[in-house]
């Protein structure tokens, strides 16, 4: 049997849509491949050249390219860490009768929606003034964002799993444990396979929330941790003429979006919500 | 429920999508095409090449140490960046990793690494403004002591002597120490667009509206009635008859008033007394008649600026100017130069005149005197802050920056000059003409610009007072309203600092 | 079951790291907020100045006049998306060509770094280069400049937020609408219930706790806001859209005004968590409601 397009006009609705969605980013690609004298010309909205040199510059900063590597550093050394530390959480939360875990929900909520300004200062001194073994600080290293952007990529990844791991049968474990596996090989063989996709998704999206963070970034870092987004940041108002470049760096900065967006538009609710809606 | 049924089981292939988003990052991050820019060999400094040359001998045994250092990125800053730093490298085996980045980000940087003692950096920016905040808090090492300490590392190519008296900003006050070695001074001018003013049309055009001839401004009065004409005449030309700093939310616009405009109408010092006070009833005078004024006027002019005025901070203001969008308008000297001569950024190349800017009655007259100042003479220098690790290092490279023999070249690149000597090279002489006279202005008028006034709490001051100006510019106070607010809120915060009694 | 320490054992680490990361520094803030500390002051150190710094926050009118712009631009901008998000929601309820690209490409705002949505929207807005404020004058003769008029800056960020977020709430009301029950609708339709009254007694009700973890979540981002508007409107024109979050900023850093910035953070986050437990109760209240609902 075959279906007539109907609703048409919905399509048409959504044609706007798209276009009002989509236009600031095309700005964005069009100003990414001006160059300043292109800038001060008349309005408008078709761009026919290429101002490689854009890219080119910012690509080829020493300064700038640590910052691209330090991102992906953190995101990824985020992402492992929150995916491991939230397996072994809700497969506790999950198989073991805990004193008091139900609080710990609204303790990790409130971590998680708590204004990041608050923190900026304690976290700054902390940091810079008392969390150091000898010469060695916490301010402006890897392991500082990466242990920091737990605070709110750990929640949601939790909640998320939780879920994943209370729907698998827990005659599955009992089972093999009749058979003598230790919790281990519980959780390599069983759980872990079964849960892959949910924490597959867990970790993209810790990786995007991490990669997209902006102002722990800029405030705890300086120069040897300093990721994208505040090197964006610095872009804007160093170079406040030279939109250009700003305007390449942004394109950058969202191509993880541009990557991810297909494969977890389906997850980014879940996440989100910390799977309160599915 | 069934794990198989789990809406998310259906995304196992995502596993296989995380490596090629590595890969594509680590593509983005592998070495570009075009390494760091070498300076082409014309532009080195000479070095004698027969012997070893005294920056070799003694930088030996900090061969493969790398120096890190932090600035604003302007044109002074990214001209050390792209040529001196690779010829130190060069000579010395020592890297220079010298950042340069927006304006607030490098403060923001640099304090929190010396507050923190983190050590990042090894040299500084330190401008003319924060020295006094950077002194009080002990972050900058004292260089004249230890040139004394390690004579093996005092180059006999840098002579304190050579500099400017811009050098005497970077002094302890009561020792005379140096502390910071001056790498960029300017000051901040009025540029109008000669092309425009020498138009016989456009004078004629002038003449009959005003019935007056079309000069550069000197006084006020004659700079509105230029903002009026240029703006009314430019309607359809995209040209607006002035520049305002004017950018609410970001200091550029405090800076403006109070260093370009305040000054000019005769407010010396952001209108703070000796004893640290804002308010006409304390002594100071923030609030005083000439101040409000000046914001008066200030504020009033931006009907005559190109919209994008309220968002602009030095860098705009430039652009703008280069974009040929502004008649005439008060622009940082170091800017100047690659306005008036590089094709590719600007637009106004040949067309740009250099003066005084305009002043009310009797304030040059004070600033002869000594009594005043009419603006403001920008600049900064690099300093070695007391955390840094390579101490030794950085002190050449300081000394280097700090020679003779690279000075003419970078003063003709970003219109700024240090020592003495460079104003005589042919190099910057002709600069000179094409910029129809900055450097002569620099170096004639010079004195009667000033530096910040010695303030420890510059930017504690500065965040409390700029909102008021921010309301001033939006209208949402009279000038008045905003500098009587803007004094009593400074008054406050000066007890509370602990400064005034 | 297994014996809990095994259990506690595997707690342990995201137990630990949040109490490095999240308590600490709430402990820590507690403690300075009872100092006077400004490094730059004429004395460098801390001096205790008991709950001076709290005095003066209440009588603070800069920092009462954020807390007041945020709240305004939060309920704006998330009232907004609602009513956006469930009509766009409704829409994807029904079959059209061409649906699944479109929900595809609409969810993309949500991955993008604020601090980059920020960028983009200055591209849009900024006078003498953006569209905005040129086709604006030119279509309808119309004065756009955020760097002039506060209104307009405000409604900006609004619009800006409104870009990066409908498709968050679009997508949480769709999950909701399909997951809800056929038959209590088919059977309004066939007592002769008109659309309005479906709406009214079916529908929102029956989404009412997804609806409220909405607005929950939203709210409490909207009221986080600081990347979009420092890069945006870097709190301006004026003071217009200096949120409370850009505020602490100036606040600790240019300022260094640490004492009274950690006490103004330490009164934000009590706020934020007194209106998060609001919406908290208000939600939960609402989940009995419904089960209560079912069972009657």
């Amino acid at each position: 049997m075959r279906r007539v397009p109907r609703n048409i006009g919905l399509t048409v609705l959504w044609i706007g849509v798209t276009i009002l969605t989509l236009f600031p980013i095309y700005w964005l690609f069009v100003i990414s491949a001006r160059s300043r004298v292109e800038l001060f010309e008349p309005q408008r909205l078709i761009q026919t050249t290429f101002f490689a040199e854009n890219y080119i510059r910012p690509l080829s900063d020493r300064t700038f390219r640590g910052y691209i590597i330090n991102s992906v550093i953190i995101a990824t050394g985020n992402a492992l860490l929150v995916t491991i530390l939230a397996v072994a959480a809700t497969y506790a939360l999950s198989r073991y009768r805990l004193k008091g875990s139900s609080n710990i929900f609204f303790w990790t909520i409130t971590n998680r929606m708590a204004p990041p300004a608050a923190f900026l200062l304690p976290l700054f001194l902390l940091y810079a003034r008392v969390l150091k073994i000898g010469d060695w600080k916490m301010f402006d290293t890897h392991i500082g964002l990466i242990l920091l952007y737990c605070v709110f990529n750990l929640p949601f990844a939790i909640w998320l799993l939780k879920s994943i791991m209370d729907g698998i049968p827990i005659e599955l474990d009992e089972a093999a444990r009749v058979d003598g596996a230790t919790t281990r090989m519980v959780l390599f063989r069983i759980i872990i396979p079964l849960a892959a996709p949910g924490i597959a998704i867990t970790a993209i999206l810790s990786w995007v929330f991490a990669w997209n963070e902006y102002l722990f970034a800029a405030t705890l870092t300086s120069v040897t941790a300093r990721t994208i987004t505040t090197g964006l940041a610095e872009f804007v108002t160093v170079t406040g003429t030279n939109w250009g470049e700003m305007a390449a760096v942004s394109v950058i900065a969202l191509l993880p979006a541009l990557l991810f967006l297909a494969l977890v538009q389906k997850y980014i609710v879940i996440g989100l919500t910390f799977g309160a809606v599915k | 429920m069934s794990a198989n049924k789990h809406p998310l089981y259906a995304a196992r292939k995502a596993w296989t999508l995380v490596p090629a988003l590595v890969m594509t990052l680590a593509a983005c991050a592998a070495p570009p095409p075009a390494a760091a820019p070498a300076a082409p060999a014309a532009e080195q400094p000479a070095a004698p090449a027969a012997e070893m040359s005294f920056w070799a001998k003694a930088a030996e045994p900090y061969k493969g140490v790398t120096i890190r250092g932090i600035s604003e990125s302007t044109p002074p800053s990214n001209y050390v960046k792209d040529v001196l730093a690779p010829a130190f490298e060069k000579e010395t085996g020592i890297r220079v990793d010298f950042e340069t980045t927006s304006w607030d980000q490098q403060y923001d940087k640099a304090i929190k690494d010396m507050e923190a003692g983190t050590g990042i950096y090894d040299f500084v920016y330190i401008e003319q403004d924060i020295i006094y905040s950077y002194l009080k808090n002990n972050y900058l090492t004292n260089l004249t002591q230890m040139l004394k300490d390690k004579p093996e590392l005092a180059s006999p190519d840098f002579d304190i002597s050579k500099f400017t008296s811009f050098i005497n900003y970077f002094k302890d006050p009561s020792t005379g120490d140096v502390y910071g070695i001056p790498m960029e001074a300017f000051v901040k001018v009025y540029v109008y667009r000669k092309d425009l003013f020498d138009d016989p049309e456009v004078q004629k055009a002038f003449k009959e509206k005003t019935g007056r001839d079309l000069k550069p401004a000197t006084t006020f009065e004659e700079y509105a009635e230029i903002a009026d004409f240029f703006t009314e005449w430019g309607k359809d030309k995209e040209l607006w008859g002035t520049t305002v700093q004017a950018v609410t939310g970001h200091p550029a616009s405090f800076y403006e008033f109070f260093e370009t405009i305040a000054p000019s109408f005769g407010v010396y010092n952001w209108g703070i007394s000796q004893d640290y006070r804002a308010s006409v009833d304390k002594g100071g005078s923030l609030n005083g008649d000439k101040a409000k004024k000046a914001l008066e006027f200030w504020v009033g002019q931006l009907k005559n600026a190109p919209p994008e005025a309220t968002k602009s901070t030095w860098d705009e203001v430039a652009a703008t100017f280069a974009a040929g969008r502004a008649a005439q308008g008060w622009i940082y000297g170091e800017n100047v130069a690659w306005i008036a001569s590089d094709p590719t950024r600007s637009k106004v190349v040949g067309k740009v005149g250099v003066a005084l800017p305009p002043t009310a009655e009797g304030v040059i007259e004070e600033a002869k005197a000594g009594k005043g100042y009419i603006g403001y003479y920008d600049g900064g220098a690099f300093g070695i802050p007391v955390s840094s690790k390579n101490k030794e290092a950085a002190l050449l490279w300081l000394q280097y920056i700090g020679q003779p023999a690279v000075q003419p070249e970078w003063a003709a690149k970003s219109a700024r000059i240090v020592h003495t000597d460079t104003f005589n090279d042919p190099k910057v002489a002709e600069m000179d003409t094409q910029t129809n006279g900055y450097y002569t202005l620099l170096r004639e008028q010079g004195p009667l610009f000033a530096g910040a006034p010695p303030f420890p709490f510059h930017a504690q001051l500065r965040e409390v007072i700029a909102p008021f100006i921010y309301k001033a510019i939006t209208g949402e106070l009279s000038p008045s309203d905003a500098l009587d607010q803007a004094a009593k809120a400074a008054d406050e915060e000066l007890v509370k600092l602990g400064y005034a009694k | 079951m297994q014996s809990p320490r095994t259990g506690w054992g595997l707690l342990a680490p995201t137990l630990i790291i949040l109490a490095i990361t999240g308590l600490l520094p709430f402990l820590y803030v507690v403690y300075v907020g009872f100092f006077d500390w400004n490094p730059f002051a004429a004395t460098k150190d801390m001096v205790f100045a008991g709950v001076n710094n709290y005095r003066r926050l209440v009588f603070d009118n800069d920092f009462l006049q954020s807390l007041g712009r945020t709240l305004v631009f939060a309920v704006c901008a998330v009232a907004s998306e609602l009513v956006l998000g469930f009509l766009l929601a409704q829409t994807l309820t029904k079959e059209f060509p061409g649906k699944t690209f479109f929900r595809t490409v609409f969810a993309l705002p949500l991955m993008v770094a604020p601090i980059a949505v920020g960028a983009t929207w200055r591209l849009l807005t900024m006078p003498g280069l953006g569209p905005l404020p040129y086709y604006l004058d030119k279509l309808f003769g119309l004065n756009y400049n955020i760097g002039i008029f506060s209104d307009q800056a405000t409604l900006t960020l609004v619009l800006m937020d409104i870009w990066h977020w409908t498709p968050f709430v679009t997508l949480v009301f769709l999950a909701g609408l399909i997951s809800l029950p056929k038959e209590p609708f088919e059977q309004a339709q066939v007592d002769g219930a008109n659309r309005w009254q479906i709406f009214r007694y079916l529908t929102v009700p029956m989404l009412m706790p997804i609806i409220l973890t909405t607005v929950f979540i939203r709210m409490m981002d909207a009221l986080r806001i600081v990347d979009e508007a420092w890069m945006l409107t870097n709190g301006g024109p004026g003071t217009s859209t200096l949120f409370i979050g850009i505020h602490i900023w100036r606040i600790v850093f240019p300022k260094t005004d640490y004492g009274y910035g950690s006490a103004m953070s330490l009164l934000v986050l009590y706020l934020t968590i007194v209106l998060c437990w609001l919406l908290f109760v208000a939600i939960t209240s609402a989940r009995q409601h419904e089960v209560e609902g079912m069972r009657g």
